[in-house]
């Protein structure tokens, strides 16, 4: 029994930190231009797609693919940030949000299909992190894989945290999405901090598809369900509100693993998309409350 | 704007004319199908435009709906042997119910949640129709027996390109219905001006259930026409694609304009027959022209056909001024109100008199504006009373503050979209008291011009205008001068002095001395959300309490 408990909480962990990654650039984009970026989750597919591309250029039998792989995948998926920045959002900036909405559900969809057009529309399996092996702990055997994941997210998460909280230049990345106006008349450059916070949030879609390309596979048309679970951690985790939305994501991803092994993973799906019309029927400002000041 | 849209629409309809022409001489059958999906689309998406493109909401379970229409048939006619016509019925009654049923808990949602809303609830309708063994699962059901009318099977070749496209009219009709009798110049309202529709009175939930309702008959009408002319449903009819497809038709052809979909659906329907083979690249190919077309057309096809073909300026109607309104008195006691921390308001009040000018003063941050929102009803009181003569207010909505003759002007007018300033100015009363309005208020000779066209001082009088058309006997106005020039400003007092003049109880809230003290009877002077002085204008200026916190040693 115990054993069991701990190998759906260690399997819940790793989808859930890989869920948090997601939903972090997800909010964080809200919290810069105040619009939803309906293509994050292909961003996470893309990230998916990246590494396993780049799997194919590692030699044979190295120990490590996986981790010596993630900063190349961070990096080209900082760039997909920025691009996405410069088709969908730029040009839009001073239109209305719903505008950014219509422009990167194309971009989710050109994304989409355009890998499935060159790669397939085959689920195709991502590096591991490390090397194969278990670690026994409480009877529970846990795969390196996981806790590798489950390692991974936690050292990007605190990175994030250092970087918005620590650093001169998160400070300015917070005040620009806090107050935009305020921000420029005090001197930031809103396109540095707008374009940096695109890049951010396309490094951690691409760190959360290479750690979820392994154990999940990747296929192209993943996205919207990536997508889906990062709206609604935003929603449950009070709009605008950062680690509210990376906590909840851990959440949504313990639900789905539990009510997976109970039922099945049709009925949690069923299950959180009720759960978040009631939760919205309930309480229209979510679960708790928006950040203060936020609009989109 | 009627002539003006019977004239685009006679060279849409024309060109619709024209296509259909082309195809009778020279299509094939295969020509035949992709026509009849056509005109499938364009009634789900004029459906659509009227939530996106009119409510402004992005209501991502349209597609859904249409898949609902669809299966609705199917069950009808395929598990419960009803005849077809009936099947029909039920598939246009069903998503008309689901889309209202939908729009209830979406009626008080921001729009970034009514999108996660209509998602989710797409995403069931999918898991549902896939899973479920009644819907026949992932292969669907089949068999849907052909509509036949006096033995004729309406559901084949020309027969259902008829009776598809004369949905398509239908649709047409539906949506000039729903933006017909002022509801138009209201949904632009309700979409672009959110907090001057709730203190004008509209209601946001009846016209997102209207809405909502219509939108989904559309689409269930057009999802049951599919699955007629196939005689097959699968769950391909309720996934996102059918949603994109909407979205690119209604975006491409655009916002707003359920002609521009119908022939925005004639050039993007037939595009997944052009792609064949290449399995879903037509999805790419709605991408690209998804973005560039938000990107660089933001108008749409229909954009660029009004520049060709503009509105003819339609003839005002005579102005009628409002009925004439009782006079009032407006009592506001010991209001207080919190935020977070902050203590806002702390037993503030006021007296609004009939035939008086009431200026409220204060330092930025001492409550002057929450208190109007209060009064006005966007925002609720910890405590306090508010009576309009002897009712009390504070349990009412806005809108009902608004029909007992309260009326609210924006320190930032928000402006619609896409009409112009007389049905701007109208949608809380009509055309004639609108007209009546924009002569007070000097904006009689733009009543045609599209009300964003306006630059801020005119807009500011649009804004007034729009207050004063249902003939209140309260006008409360939040910092009606900033911004404005002297000459602008000298009007702009006469305006207030004449209205009071007619018995109206004027408040006004302003910074700017120089326009205020020359036409206030009455001031309030509040510090911190307190009342510190209150009184004739020229007891309260010499104050030293006022002057000491606000005025200062020389007041203008």
């Amino acid at each position: 029994m115990i054993e069991t408990t701990v190998q759906l909480l260690a399997t819940a962990l790793a989808l859930g930190s890989a869920y948090a990654l997601t939903a972090l650039g997800f909010v964080l984009i809200i919290n810069a231009v105040g619009a939803v970026n309906f293509a994050h989750g292909d961003l996470v597919m893309a990230g998916g797609f990246v590494a396993v591309a780049l799997s194919l250029l590692v030699p044979e039998g190295l120990p490590v693919p996986g981790l010596i792989l993630l900063p190349a995948v961070l990096a080209a998926m900082a760039l997909g940030g920025l691009g996405l920045a410069a088709v969908a959002y730029v040009p839009l900036r001073r239109a209305p949000p719903v505008s950014v909405f219509i422009s990167t559900i194309a971009v989710g969809l050109i994304l989409q299909h355009a890998i499935t057009l060159g790669a397939g529309p085959q689920p195709r399996v991502g590096p591991p992190l490390v090397g194969d092996g278990l670690v026994d702990l409480l009877g529970a055997a846990l795969s390196y894989q996981q806790i590798a994941t489950i390692a991974v997210a936690g050292i990007l998460c605190v990175a994030v945290h250092t970087l918005l909280n620590r650093t001169r230049f998160g400070r300015r990345l917070r005040a620009a999405a806090q107050d935009p106006e305020m921000a420029r008349a005090c001197g930031i450059d809103l396109r540095v901090t707008v374009g940096a916070t695109f890049a951010l949030a396309g490094a951690l879609a691409g760190g959360a598809g290479l750690l979820l390309s392994n154990q999940y596979f990747v296929t192209p048309t993943d996205g919207a369900m990536f997508m889906l679970k990062a709206y609604i951690a935003t929603v449950v985790g009070g709009w605008g509100r950062i680690w509210g939305a990376a906590i909840a994501a851990l959440g949504i991803a313990v639900f789905e693993v539990l009510v997976a092994a109970a039922v099945s993973y049709l009925v949690a799906e069923v299950l959180l998309y009720l759960g978040v019309l009631v939760l919205l029927m309930l309480r229209p400002q979510g679960l708790f409350g928006e950040a203060e000041g936020r609009r989109a | 704007m009627t002539a003006g849209l019977s004239r685009r629409g006679l060279a849409y309809a024309a060109l619709i004319a024209a296509a259909g022409s082309v195809l009778a001489a020279v299509g094939d059958d295969y020509a035949l199908r992709v026509a009849t999906l056509v005109g499938i689309y364009a009634i789900a998406a004029i459906g659509f435009q009227l939530v996106f493109g009119r409510l402004g909401l992005l209501a991502l379970s349209q597609g859904a709906l249409f898949g609902v229409g669809a299966y609705a048939l199917a069950l009808a006619t395929v598990q419960g042997g009803w005849p077809p016509l009936a099947g029909l019925a039920l598939s246009v009654a069903v998503p008309a119910l689901a889309g209202a049923l939908v729009a209830i808990p979406v009626a008080r949602l921001d729009s970034h949640y009514v999108a996660l809303a209509t998602l989710g609830l797409a995403q069931l309708v999918l898991l549902a129709v896939t899973n479920l063994e009644i819907t026949g699962g992932a292969n669907g059901l089949y068999g849907i027996p052909p509509l036949t009318v006096l033995g004729v099977d309406l559901a084949d070749g020309w027969q259902m390109l008829a009776v598809v496209w004369s949905g398509v009219a239908l649709a047409l009709a539906c949506f000039a219905w729903v933006i017909g009798a002022g509801r138009g110049g209201r949904l632009a309202t309700l979409r672009d001006a959110p907090l001057a529709a709730l203190s004008l009175g509209l209601d946001p939930a009846r016209a997102r259930l209207l809405v909502f309702a219509v939108a989904g008959a559309l689409a269930g009408l057009a999802g049951a026409l599919q699955a007629l002319g196939l005689g097959v449903v699968s769950p391909a009819v309720a996934r996102f694609d059918v949603m994109v497809t909407l979205l690119a038709v209604v975006v491409v052809g655009g916002r707003g304009s359920a002609w521009g979909a119908v022939v925005a659906a004639m050039l993007l329907v037939p595009l997944p027959e052009v792609f064949r083979g290449l399995e879903q690249a037509y999805l790419l190919a709605y991408g690209v022209m998804l973005l560039a077309a938000v990107v660089a057309l933001p108008t749409g096809i229909d954009g660029v056909v009004r520049r060709f073909l503009p509105d003819l300026p339609a003839p005002t109607p005579p102005p009628a001024a409002p009925k004439s309104r009782k006079i009032s008195v407006l009592r506001v006691e010991r209001i207080a109100k919190h935020f977070g921390g902050v203590q806002a308001l702390d037993g503030a009040g006021f007296d609004a008199r009939a035939g008086e000018v009431t200026g409220i003063i204060g330092a930025n941050g001492s409550g002057k504006t929450t208190l109007l929102n209060i009064v006005t009803g966007l925002e609720t009181a910890d405590a306090g009373v508010v009576r309009l003569d002897a009712i009390p207010l504070l349990d009412l909505k806005p809108g009902a503050r608004a029909a007992l003759g309260l009326a609210r002007g924006f320190q930032h007018p928000e402006v619609p979209a896409g009409i112009d300033v007389l049905t701007a100015v109208s949608v809380a009363a009509g055309p004639a008291a609108g007209m009546a309005a924009l002569d007070r208020v000097g904006l009689a000779d733009r009543a045609r011009a599209p009300a964003t066209a306006l630059g801020p001082a005119a807009r500011r009088r649009l804004d007034i205008a729009r207050a004063l058309a249902a003939g209140p006997s309260v006008l409360l106005l939040d910092e009606p001068a900033s911004g404005l020039s002297a000459s602008e400003r000298t009007d702009l007092a006469r305006l207030l002095r004449d209205l009071a003049a007619t018995g109206m109880a004027i408040v006004v809230v302003e910074h700017g001395m120089d326009f205020l003290l020359p036409i206030a009877d009455r001031l309030v002077c509040l510090e911190a959300g307190r009342v510190l002085a209150a009184g004739r204008t020229d007891d309260v200026r010499r104050d030293p309490a006022v002057i000491a916190s606000y005025l200062g040693e020389e007041p203008a």
